[in-house]
């Protein structure tokens, strides 16, 4: 009797969080964690300095990994061409592409100091939502940064990051467009090869 | 003297009749795409960025597609300037720029830009006015008024800072935009940087707005101020072109999406306006 009442209650329970925590799972309660995540380790005096530059990417990356959805970014990215690549030349792009990322845009939130991200508003439609946030800087004009996402098994994940109008997606999709038009896929990837390289040879003189 | 003023206006009167073009274009553009399509996208900027076709999956002609996205037909000759712009910016601007960091403080360049911003606040307050902006426009004056006041002549943005009012940029280039006037095709232009023939005009009249023209009769004054005026601005910003120059793989093209792009958002963000620029 006492068993099967302990055993009621704690179904109960456990639909109870269930419900809660699907309830909760909006895309800004998605975001948050993932932008506060990184921006701890921008934080963290452990992680500080050019010379903990690979253990800092690397934990920024697995977070953003969680956050970030990598994989639509790069189908979107390539448009039409990805359906006529196989799956091999797709992975490979992924990871170029995703390199490519880490190189830009987390390069871009290294230069962290200090700003105050605002969660402005949210709008849902299907399995796609827009977060509107605000960068607050003292003395300068605020940002607008806004996060496409996606709902992938009942995850929200980014995949594009609008700022100040601004797709950051749609930015290399047109770029990718004009290289694909003119030296087909494997220009681009080499081109997207060349330019991670640029990244490091910058590293190893700065650093 | 007047002979270079009147080639100015000469050129002035050139884009202005490009516009024209411009607006025919939009026009023929308007009557292909449909009625359907018009209502589906008369959504605000959220819905914009919602829907499938911002990231069109392009079974389309490719130039039909391109043609929708942007109208590039000059990009060899763009591109000429946009390599001299290239060269401008690290033969001349950024040793400049260097020159004038190092020999400023933060804080005084600070002070210009702010100087230079309520000068131009007449440009803001006409402009918003002509959007029907009224309340914004009303920000424009209050800014104004406290910051040439209390600012002591525009230097401080005491307005921002202790009264929280937000700047409310807004140009001519906005204004046509939302008056309904076709963007015209892109063009970068020597000096100037990326513009639509839109813009372009709107830059023009714009020029005509800013108390300037009215109390400094030179031409040259005028043309040394707003270099001035560019250098400060850029040693406040300095990392924007090279983190554009490091990051994309073709340049040309990143700025063009960007500035596009950048231009459609903030002239769209009327809500008077019932439809938008940025249909893809």
């Amino acid at each position: 009797m006492n068993i099967l009442r302990v055993f009621s209650i704690s179904l109960l329970l456990i639909l109870l969080s269930s419900v809660f925590l699907a309830a909760s799972s909006s895309p800004t309660e998605a975001l948050k964690p993932t932008l506060q995540d990184m921006i701890d380790v921008m934080k963290d005096p452990a992680f500080a300095g050019i010379e903990q530059k690979d253990p800092r990417r690397k934990k920024i990356m697995s977070i953003a990994a969680k956050g970030f959805d990598f994989a639509e970014m790069s189908r979107l990215v390539l448009g039409k061409t990805w359906r006529k690549i196989d799956q091999q030349q797709r992975t490979k792009f992924a990871q170029l592409f995703t390199k490519l990322l880490e190189n830009a845009y987390i390069g871009k939130l290294e230069e962290y100091d200090g700003q105050i991200i605002e969660y402005e508003d949210e709008r849902i439609k299907g399995q796609k939502a827009v977060v509107s946030t605000v960068v607050k800087n003292p003395g300068v004009p605020p940002l607008a940064v806004k996060y496409v996402m996606t709902n992938v098994d009942s995850a929200w994940l980014v995949y594009d990051i609008n700022i100040e109008g601004v797709s950051l997606l749609r930015n290399y999709r047109e770029q990718f467009k004009s290289i694909l038009r003119k030296d087909k896929f494997e220009g681009l990837v080499k081109m997207i090869e060349e330019k991670n390289k640029s990244f490091e040879k910058e590293d190893s003189s700065s650093g | 003297m007047k002979t270079r003023g009147n080639h100015i206006v000469c050129i002035l009167l050139l884009f202005v009749g490009l516009t024209c073009f411009g607006c025919a274009r939009q026009d023929n553009r308007d009557s292909a795409s449909g009625v359907a399509e018009t209502q589906e996208m008369s959504g605000d900027a959220l819905d914009m960025l919602l829907s499938d076709a911002f990231f069109l999956d392009d079974d389309d002609d490719d130039d039909f597609f391109s043609d929708r996205e942007y109208n590039d037909p000059w990009e060899p000759m763009n591109r000429v300037f946009f390599e001299f712009n290239d060269t401008l910016y690290y033969w001349v601007l950024n040793p400049l720029n260097k020159a004038y960091t190092a020999a400023l403080p933060w804080d005084f360049r600070y002070s210009v830009g702010n100087f230079v911003n309520n000068l131009a606040a007449p440009i803001r307050l006409v402009n918003n006015l002509l959007q029907w902006k009224i309340a914004d426009a009303g920000i424009v004056l209050s800014r104004f008024l406290i910051n040439t006041t209390l600012g002591v002549y525009g230097f401080g943005d005491p307005a921002f800072i202790e009264f929280d009012l937000e700047p409310k940029p807004e140009d001519f280039g906005q204004t046509l935009g939302v008056w309904g006037i076709g963007e015209g095709i892109y063009l970068c232009l020597p000096v100037l940087g990326p513009l639509n023939v839109r813009d372009t005009a709107g830059f023009a009249a714009d020029a005509f707005m800013h108390p300037m023209v009215y109390y400094v009769d030179s031409i040259w004054v005028s043309g040394e101020y707003y270099a001035l005026s560019r250098v400060n601005l850029l040693s406040l910003n300095p990392d924007l072109y090279e983190n554009l120059k490091k990051y994309s793989l073709d340049p040309y093209i990143s700025m063009r999406q960007a500035y596009l792009d950048h231009r459609r958002t903030i002239t769209n963000d009327n809500v008077l306006q019932q439809r938008s620029d940025n249909r893809l």
